[in-house]
C-alpha cells in the first residue's frame, strides 16, 4: 500500500495551486460581488487543459484521471467555489455523460471541444416537481423521423445559460418509469425549440449561474440519444457517482482554507492580553477541523483511486459527498467563529467562504439521499433484504 | 579634505600578503562607461579595489575602452594608479567581440590577478565571456569582497534569493586571474582626489577580423515605468484616512511617482474615495510583500498590518505616537504626513 | 530551427524561513522548483516556437533530481529533454555544470539558439549565458526582454541603462533573459502526465561527455553564509521634517532598498 501521490500529481497540484492563486483568487470576490461567472478565468483555464483533466489525452483531456480532477477541484476549492463549481458542472457531469456513455463518434464531435475547453458544457437532469426524486421528471421527448422532439423545462442547471452542449434527461416511455423510460440526449444550444429562462439570484456560488432551460418542441437529431436508447437514468446516475467524489474535493480545499485562515488570525489576534490562538477552546476546534478534514481527504482520494482503478465506488462517492459537504459547512463555520465579527463582514473572504458552502449539502443529490443510498448499498453488500 | 579621507589614507594597517601567483599582479578594474561618463559601479569598483589593493601590496588598473584621456583621468581621480586606454575608433560605441578581444589580449599580456567588472549591462555580457577566454571563471554579482590573506585569493558574498541571506565563496589557489563582478550599489563610492596623478598609457588594440556581429537598431534611453500589481510591486506608498483630503493623497502619489513605486490605501482611504477598492491593501484587500511600505496616515488596524506584514522594510508616517503602525514599522516619523511626505521628495531629488 | 535551453533548480524559497538571529535556514518543506529566471528563458524560447518552426530542447546538468525540473520544462512546452547526471557531476560547482552543459550542447549539435536565464536566484550567479557563448564560438546578447525571428535574423529588445535597445543578430546565437522579462506560461496538465508517463529524458553521464572527475574539480570553496542583521521594529525618526526626511532618505539609500 503506497499512500504517496506520484510526481505527476505532485507537479499537477503545485501548477494548480500556482493557477487558483494567481489567477482565480483575485476575481473571487469580485465574481461573488458582481454575481457572474469568471469567463476570463475559464480561458485561462481551458488553455492549460483544465476543463477536460479526467478525460484521456486523445480527447483532448489531460488524461489525469479522477484524482487529477479531484486534486484541481481541491484547489479551486480553498480560492474560490464558485469557480469550482463552473468547472466542476462542465467536466464532472456535463462532458461526463458524454465520456462515460458517448459513442465514439459522439466523444468526437461533443467530448473533444468540451475536454479542449472551446465549449462549455450543462447537465439538465432536475426539474420544478423533481429533485431528490429524479425519476419524477416529466419532459417528454417524441420520436418524429430523424429527430426527437423534447417539450418540458429544466430547473436550478448550473451554466445553463452559458452552456454549448447540454446532456439532458427526457422521458421517451412513460409507461415504463425511470427504468427504461428515460432516455438521455446531447442538446446544443443553437438546436431549434431550446431557449433559456430564469437565472437564479443566489445565496453563494454567485460567480456561477443557474438557469431555467425550455424546450418547445426542440429538435433533436436521433444521432444525439446518448448511451441506450432508455437507459438514461443509468447514464445520469453514474455520471452523479463520479461528479460526487470532485465535489468533496472541492469541499476539502473549502475546510482546508477555512482552518488555515482561523489559524493564522488566532496567532495575531489578541483579546485580554493573549493571543486568542492560545485559548484552549480555539484549539480544540481547530484539532477538531483538522481531523475532519485529514479523514475526508483519505476518503476522497481513496475514492479517486477506486474510481480509476475501474472498482465499484458508488457507496463511497455517496460518502464522500455527504461527508465533504458536512465537513466543509461545520470547518467554515467554526473558522467564522473564530474570526468573531470579521467573519461577519462582506469585506472578508469568511463570509462567502459560508453562503458558498452551503449549496454542497443540496446540489447533485442533498445529504439525506446520499444517506439512503449509503446504507442502502450496505444492506445489500450484507445481503439484508429490507424491502417485502 | 576631509576627515575620514585623511584617516584612511594615513590611518590603515597594511597587512600585505606574500606573492604566490606565478606572474599573476595587481588588481583590474575594467570600466565602464555610457556615453561620455563612467556608470557609478566604476567609481565603486575602485573604492574597493584600492581597499584589496593595500592588503595585497598591489597596484590598482584601470581599463577604459573606447573613452579619452579626460575619462582616463577621472578613474585616477577615483583611484586608479595607473589607466590603460584603448581610445580605437573601433571601441566607441560597446560591441562585445571587439571589446572582448582588445580586453583578452590585455589581459593575456598583463596576467591580473584580479579582476573587477561591474554587474551591469556590459560588465555582465564580457566578464564570463572573458572568463572562458582566459580558462577562469568569474564569481558574479558580488556584495561583498574580502581576502584570505593564508592562500591569497578573493572571497566573496554573492546575495542569496535577493538578498535574504548571502553565499560566501572563495576563489581556489590556482585560478588565476579571479574574476568577478560587482553589483551596483554594494560599495561606496570613493572622495575625487583631483590632487591624484598618475600615468596614462594608450594601448593599441588589434582587431583584425574581429566584427561585432550584433547589430544596434535603436536605442531608447529611458522607458516609462509600467504600472505592476501590488502583489509583485517592490515599492509601495500607501494613504490612509490621515491624508485629510484628496489634496493630501495626491502627495502620496507624488511620492510613490518619485521612487518609482505604486500606490495603494487602506479601507480608510478606500472609504474616502481617494483610491480604488482594487487597490486596498489588507485582509479585504490585497496581500504585498514588497522591499518598502510607506503607510502615510494609516493607523495601522490587525486588518491592514495582515495584508503588509511581509513587507521587508516598513515607514510609517503617522501623527499620532501612540498609533499601532508605528509598532510594526523598521522606521516610524511623528509628524503631519502632509509636510513630512513633501520633504521626503524633496530629499530624494537632492 | 532548434533552440536549446539550460535549466538550473533551486531550492523553492517558500519551503524555507531565514532567520537572522540564529544565523540559521530552516527548512520546513525541502522542494525544487527551476530557477525562475530559467523560466523566462524557456518562455522566449517556446514564444519563438509558436511564432514559427522551431524545435526546444531543455538539457540541464548535476544532481539527478533535475529530471523533475526537465520534465516540468517538458509540460510547458519542451519537445525533448537531456539530463548530465551521475556521481562526479552531482558534486561539481557551477563552473563545472557549465562545462558539462557546453559538451552537452555540443554533442546535440546542430543548434541554431541557445536561450538562457541571465541568473540564478538562490546564488546569484550571472556566469552561465556569457560563458556558454565563448565556449561555442557564437554571438551573444545580454539583459534579453523579447526576441523575434525573420529570415534567419533575430531581433531582440534588451535592457540598455535606464532604457532598452533594438538589436539584430545572426544565427547560430546565445540569448540570456533578463529576470522578470515575461510571464512564463504554466506548464499544461495534460503533458505533464505525459511527461511523467509517456516521454523519456535523455540522460548522459560524465564519460559520455568526455569528462573526468579532475575535470569537474570545483575551483571554489564555499565558506558558508552571512546574514542580514536581525530585523529591529519600532525606531523613531525625530526632528524638523527636513531633518527626518533627510535621515529617512540616507537610511534607504544605505540599505539599498532605493
Ligand atoms: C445552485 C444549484 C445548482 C444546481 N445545479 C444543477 C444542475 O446543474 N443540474 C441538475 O440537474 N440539477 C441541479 N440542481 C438541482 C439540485 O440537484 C436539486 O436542488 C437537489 O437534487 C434537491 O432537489 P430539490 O431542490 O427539488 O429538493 P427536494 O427534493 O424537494 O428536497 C427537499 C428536502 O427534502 C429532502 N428529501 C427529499 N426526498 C427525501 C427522502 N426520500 N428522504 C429524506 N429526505 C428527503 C431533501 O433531502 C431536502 O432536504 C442545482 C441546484 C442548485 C440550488
Ligand atoms: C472585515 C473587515 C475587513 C477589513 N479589511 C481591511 C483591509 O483590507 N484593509 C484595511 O486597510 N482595513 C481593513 N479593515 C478596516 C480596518 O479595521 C481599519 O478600519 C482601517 O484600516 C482604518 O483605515 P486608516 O488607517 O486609513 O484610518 P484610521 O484608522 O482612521 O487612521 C488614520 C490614521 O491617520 C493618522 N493621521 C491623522 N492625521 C494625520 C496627519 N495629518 N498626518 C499623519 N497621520 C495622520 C491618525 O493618527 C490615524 O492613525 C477591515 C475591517 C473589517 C471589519
Amino acid at each position: 500500500m503506497d499512500f504517496t501521490f506520484p510526481k505527476e500529481y505532485e507537479l499537477f497540484r503545485r501548477m494548480v495551486r500556482e493557477f487558483a492563486e494567481n489567477e482565480v483568487r483575485p476575481l473571487a470576490k469580485k465574481v461573488d460581488a458582481e454575481h457572474r461567472v469568471p469567463f476570463e478565468t475559464i480561458k485561462k483555464a481551458a488553455k492549460l487543459g483544465l476543463m477536460g483533466v479526467p478525460f484521456p489525452r486523445k480527447y483532448g483531456g489531460s488524461g489525469a484521471g479522477e484524482t487529477g480532477y479531484c486534486i484541481l477541484m481541491e484547489e479551486l476549492g480553498k480560492v474560490c467555489t464558485s469557480t469550482a463549481t463552473v468547472i466542476g458542472a462542465h467536466t464532472g457531469i456535463g462532458a461526463m455523460a458524454i465520456y462515460l456513455d458517448g459513442t465514439e463518434e459522439q466523444k468526437e464531435k461533443y467530448l473533444k471541444p468540451l475536454a479542449s475547453g472551446e465549449k462549455i458544457a450543462a447537465f439538465a437532469l432536475t426539474e420544478a416537481q423533481a429533485g431528490s426524486d429524479a425519476a419524477a421528471i416529466k419532459t417528454r421527448a417524441v420520436r418524429d423521423g430523424d429527430y426527437y422532439v423534447l417539450n418540458g423545462s429544466k430547473c436550478f442547471i448550473t451554466n445553463g445559460d452559458i452552456a454549448d452542449i447540454i446532456t439532458v434527461m427526457a422521458v421517451t416511455d412513460p409507461s415504463l418509469g425511470a427504468r427504461g423510460g428515460v432516455t438521455a440526449f446531447i442538446v446544443e444550444k443553437g438546436f431549434p425549440g431550446f431557449s433559456i429562462g430564469t437565472l437564479e439570484n443566489k445565496m453563494g456560488i454567485r460567480g456561477s449561474s443557474t438557469a431555467e432551460l425550455i424546450f418547445e418542441d426542440c429538435r433533436v437529431p436521433k444521432e444525439n440519444v446518448l448511451g441506450q436508447f432508455g437507459a438514461g437514468f443509468i447514464t445520469f446516475m453514474k455520471t452523479l457517482d463520479i461528479g460526487r467524489a470532485s465535489l468533496a474535493a472541492a469541499c476539502l480545499g473549502g475546510a482546508q482554507a477555512a482552518m488555515e485562515g482561523a489559524m493564522r488570525w488566532a496567532a495575531v489576534r489578541s483579546q485580554f492580553g493573549v493571543p486568542i490562538a492560545q485559548k484552549q477552546s480555539v484549539h480544540f476546534a481547530i484539532a477538531d477541523m483538522a481531523t475532519e478534514i485529514e479523514a475526508l481527504r483519505s476518503l476522497v482520494y481513496r475514492t479517486a483511486w477506486l474510481i480509476d482503478t475501474g472498482q465499484p465506488h458508488v457507496k463511497e462517492a455517496a460518502m464522500c459527498k455527504v461527508y465533504g459537504s458536512e465537513v466543509a459547512s461545520r470547518c467554515i463555520n467554526r473558522a467564522l467563529q473564530i474570526f468573531g465579527g470579521m467573519g461577519y463582514s462582506r469585506e472578508f473572504w469568511v463570509e462567502r467562504a459560508f453562503r458558498d458552502a452551503r449549496i454542497a449539502e443540496i446540489f447533485e443529490g442533498t445529504s439525506e439521499i446520499q444517506r439512503i443510498v449509503i446504507a442502502s448499498n450496505l444492506f445489500r453488500e450484507m445481503g439484508l433484504r429490507i424491502s417485502p | 579634505m576631509d576627515l575620514d579621507y585623511l584617516q584612511m589614507l594615513m590611518g590603515e594597517e597594511e597587512v600585505v600578503v606574500e606573492e604566490k601567483g606565478e606572474g599573476y599582479r595587481n588588481i583590474w578594474v575594467v570600466a565602464e562607461r555610457a556615453g561620455d561618463e563612467l556608470v557609478p559601479v566604476t567609481l565603486e569598483m575602485l573604492n574597493q579595489a584600492r581597499q584589496l589593493a593595500s592588503t595585497l601590496g598591489a597596484y590598482v588598473m584601470a581599463v577604459l575602452l573606447g573613452g579619452d584621456e579626460a575619462l582616463a583621468q577621472e578613474l585616477i581621480y577615483y583611484g586608479a594608479d595607473k589607466v590603460f586606454l584603448c581610445d580605437d575608433p573601433a571601441l566607441k560605441d560597446y560591441a562585445l567581440e571587439p571589446y572582448a578581444k582588445a580586453l583578452g589580449d590585455l589581459f593575456a599580456e598583463k596576467m591580473p590577478e584580479i579582476v573587477l567588472f561591474g554587474a551591469a549591462d556590459v560588465g555582465s555580457e564580457l566578464a564570463p565571456r572573458l572568463a572562458r577566454r582566459l580558462g577562469t571563471i568569474v564569481l558574479t554579482n558580488c556584495t561583498g569582497l574580502t581576502l584570505d590573506a593564508a592562500q591569497r585569493t578573493l572571497v566573496c558574498t554573492m546575495p542569496a534569493y535577493g538578498g535574504e541571506y548571502s553565499e560566501v565563496v572563495a576563489f581556489s589557489p590556482e585560478v588565476h586571474p579571479q574574476m568577478v563582478t560587482v553589483r551596483p550599489g554594494a560599495f561606496g563610492r570613493p572622495y575625487r582626489d583631483e590632487y591624484r596623478s598618475a600615468e596614462v598609457e594608450t594601448v593599441a588594440v588589434d582587431l583584425d577580423g574581429v566584427q561585432p556581429r550584433v547589430k544596434v537598431l535603436n536605442v531608447v534611453a529611458q522607458v516609462e515605468r509600467e504600472p505592476v500589481p501590488l502583489d509583485k510591486a517592490r515599492i509601495i506608498v500607501s494613504a490612509g484616512r490621515g491624508m485629510g483630503d484628496a489634496e493630501g493623497f495626491a502627495l502620496v502619489e507624488k511620492l510613490a511617482a518619485a521612487l518609482g513605486g505604486e500606490v495603494a490605501g487602506s479601507r480608510g482611504a478606500v472609504d474616502e474615495g481617494w483610491i480604488d477598492e482594487e487597490k486596498q491593501v489588507g485582509m479585504g484587500g490585497v496581500t504585498v510583500r514588497p522591499d518598502l511600505y510607506i503607510a502615510c496616515g494609516i493607523s495601522g488596524a490587525i486588518q491592514h498590518y495582515l495584508g503588509m506584514e511581509e513587507a521587508k522594510f516598513v515607514v510609517a508616517v503617522n501623527a499620532d505616537e501612540n498609533a499601532p503602525i508605528l509598532k510594526v514599522a523598521d522606521v516610524g516619523i511623528v509628524g503631519d504626513a502632509k509636510e513630512v511626505i513633501p520633504a521626503i521628495i524633496e530629499a530624494l531629488g537632492a | 530551427m532548434r533552440i536549446i535551453v539550460p535549466i538550473r533548480q533551486i531550492l523553492d524559497p517558500r519551503g524555507f524561513t531565514v532567520s537572522p538571529r540564529h544565523e540559521r535556514i530552516f527548512i520546513n518543506r525541502e522542494e525544487y522548483i527551476i530557477n525562475p529566471n530559467d523560466k523566462n528563458a524557456l518562455e522566449v524560447a517556446l514564444s519563438l516556437k509558436d511564432a514559427g518552426e522551431a524545435e526546444v530542447i531543455v538539457i540541464a546538468g548535476g544532481q539527478a533530481r533535475l529530471d523533475d525540473a526537465l520534465r516540468e520544462a517538458m509540460a510547458m512546452g519542451a519537445d525533448a529533454a537531456y539530463l548530465l547526471t551521475d556521481e562526479v557531476l552531482a558534486k561539481t560547482d557551477a563552473a563545472g555544470v557549465a562545462e558539462a552543459l557546453a559538451r552537452g550542447i555540443e554533442k546535440i549539435g546542430d543548434f541554431d539558439l541557445i536561450v538562457v536565464g541571465q541568473e540564478t536566484l538562490d546564488t546569484a550567479d550571472a556566469q552561465l549565458g556569457p560563458w556558454l557563448a565563448e565556449y561555442l564560438g557564437v554571438a551573444q546578447v545580454g539583459g534579453v526582454r523579447q526576441a523575434s525571428i525573420s529570415d534567419g535574423v533575430l531581433r531582440v529588445r534588451r535592457n540598455w541603462g535606464a532604457g532598452y535597445a533594438e538589436v539584430e543578430v545572426a544565427l547560430p546565437a546565445l540569448l540570456t533573459v533578463a529576470s522578470g522579462a515575461n510571464k512564463p506560461r504554466y506548464p499544461h496538465g495534460g503533458r505533464i502526465m505525459a511527461a511523467y508517463r509517456e516521454w523519456q529524458v535523455i540522460t548522459w553521464n560524465s564519460e559520455d561527455l568526455g569528462l573526468t572527475a579532475a575535470d569537474l574539480a570545483p575551483l571554489t570553496q564555499g565558506r558558508g553564509r552571512a546574514f542580514p542583521p536581525e530585523r529591529t521594529l519600532g525606531e523613531r525618526l525625530t526632528g524638523s521634517p527636513q531633518d527626518v526626511a533627510a535621515e529617512l532618505v540616507q537610511q534607504l539609500r544605505l540599505r539599498r532598498i532605493i
